[in-house]
């Protein structure tokens, strides 16, 4: 990396981080709830009490094969959903017949809530975890496919002369036109299916106890862990927190590389 | 493409192709299980599906469960709007308490939905306060962060007016701000309906044992796809019937609002 643009980088990060006092009601909470907190509880154990759970779970060796476990099936079902939604997007939206055929399909699958995909597939599939994968991606790629789709429909008809004057081909077509006008809504899509992919995770793993953070949460809730519920409960926010900030990075790197080209048709 | 209606230009036109192909996918699914081509046990045929359902309404089991769906989603929809506007307006109207509080929101709103489950069972055990916990925690955020928003872009010009008239401060936030951020609060509103259609299933799949998320899980493992695919159908419509009804409410309530109110797909 070249020292500009390490530069611009780091730059990218601090813009993403807001500053630390807007923490202070955080902590507020946190403090009276240690302060206040009867001791051990069965309902609102002290945050104290939460750490000590999560260094229990860390020795006891569970902590970290259900969380590599939820991380790589999240990553891997995200990156499906990413390859498949937008080449299948891209698909639809650059042919006007197919999108408007396909179009009351589609709507009608993405109005189906994600969480409800997890039942089907298991009957279908089976438990394991092929069939974890293949929930995260399918509930993770309509957002995708659909921001894609819609996005290739509209790309500027001034382009298309422009494509035709040039003599492009289909795959210069795609690659040269359609692909960097449509990255900020590819983008969009993407960051819609990144809360909806760890949500589906952690319902696989809370339904079908495969391994992960989602199946050792309820089995801690139904052995009554307060503690090992809320320590749990964090260090899911903490990830969701980080994918989240990692996201932000991302995309604004990507839109510097490819900044949002000529405004699209309105639909 | 309800959103053609509002944009002032008369372009709805049925997708005559699109219905067709709607048509031709469950027909070909009917089929290919009629025939014997593709045997997946649990696969039902859509004639199947709709047999289940009538099977489902004549019990009076599908209408419990809607009900009680509908109102965990009304509950905890009304419960979420009315915070996050609140706090919205607050927090939109005072850059002290925004600087002071944005980075723990910053860090709260992230968190995934369904991590609330458990806890949620810790505290209220199968219930509807379980449910409550998980829908409204989520759904606050998109309400609070649109007023918040909606009341930080308007113009300053406005507020000048306001003082203008010796508008009092509340008299300012309720007669200016207010309604100039309308349009980007139903925004707001409706993105947290449509998170709370789908929370109320989540929570009801794995918290409390109720409603129509429960009744897809226990129709799954009592091995019974056809009924199963009927209470799927039905969330799907419901989530679909409860957005067009927001919808059409707001562009009469609000008919300035609703030329924005199409919001980016999610």
């Amino acid at each position: 990396m070249k020292r500009g643009e390490l530069d611009v980088f780091l730059r990218l990060v601090a813009a993403e981080i807001p500053p630390a006092r807007g923490l202070v009601p955080l902590l507020v909470l946190l403090t009276a709830w240690q302060l206040l907190a009867p001791g051990p509880s069965a309902y609102f154990p002290a945050p104290f009490e939460w750490w000590s759970a999560a260094v229990l779970l860390w020795d006891s060796g569970q902590l970290l094969p259900a969380f590599a476990a939820t991380v790589t099936t999240f990553v891997e079902g995200l990156a499906l959903a990413i390859a498949i939604g937008v080449g299948l997007g891209i698909a639809i939206g650059t042919s006007r017949p197919v999108e408007r055929a396909l179009g009351p399909l589609l709507e009608f699958m993405r109005a189906i809530p994600p969480p409800v995909t997890v039942p089907i597939a298991t009957l279908l599939l089976g438990y394991d975890v092929t069939m974890k994968l293949t929930v995260v991606a399918l509930s993770a790629i309509w957002p995708i496919l659909l921001n894609t789709s819609s996005a290739a429909a509209r790309v500027e008809p001034l382009l298309y002369d422009i494509a035709r004057t040039f003599h492009l081909s289909t795959a210069d077509w795609i690659r040269k036109i359609v692909i960097p006008s449509i990255v900020p809504f590819v983008l969009l899509g993407i960051r819609v299916a990144i809360p909806l992919a760890i949500v589906v995770t952690l319902l696989v793993e809370m339904l079908t106890s495969l391994p992960g953070i989602g199946a050792l949460m309820i089995q801690s809730q139904r052995n009554f862990q307060s503690a090992q519920v809320y320590a749990l409960l964090v260090i899911v926010g903490l990830f969701g927190f980080a994918v989240n900030d990692l996201f932000a990075i991302i995309e604004a790197i990507v839109l510097q590389r490819w900044p949002p080209k000529a405004p699209l048709r309105p639909c | 493409m309800t959103a053609r209606r509002f944009s002032g230009r008369p372009s709805w036109r049925p997708n005559v192709a699109g219905f067709v192909t709607v048509a031709i996918c469950v027909l070909a699914w009917e089929m290919t299980i009629q025939v014997g081509i593709f045997d997946y046990q649990y696969l039902p045929a859509p004639s199947a599906i709709v047999r289940g359902a009538g099977e489902l309404a004549a019990s009076g089991e599908l209408i419990t469960a809607t009900l009680h769906t509908l109102e965990s989603v009304f509950l905890g929809w009304a419960v979420a709007v009315a915070a996050g506007i609140s706090l919205g307006l607050l927090l939109g109207s005072s850059p002290l308490l925004r600087r002071y509080s944005l980075a723990t929101i910053e860090v709260l709103r992230p968190m995934p939905a369904i991590a609330f489950v458990p806890v949620a069972l810790l505290l209220f055990g199968f219930s509807i306060q379980t449910e409550l916990m998980v829908i409204v925690l989520p759904s606050l955020w998109p309400v609070l962060i649109n007023t918040m928003g909606g009341l930080m872009e308007v113009h300053a010009r406005l507020e000048e007016v306001g003082r203008t008239f010796r508008l009092s401060r509340s008299a300012i936030l309720y007669k200016v701000f207010l309604p100039a951020a309308t349009p980007a609060i139903m925004v707001g509103v409706r993105i947290s309906l449509t998170l709370a259609v789908v929370l109320a299933v989540l929570a009801e799949m794995v918290g409390n044992p109720e409603g129509l998320g429960y009744a897809v899980v226990s129709q799954q493992q009592a091995l019974r796809p056809d009924l199963m695919f009927v209470y799927v159908v039905v969330i799907g419509l419901l989530g679909l019937a409860l957005n067009a009804l927001l919808v059409g409410f707001v562009s009469m309530s609000f008919p300035a609002a609703s030329a924005e109110f199409k919001g980016p797909r999610s």
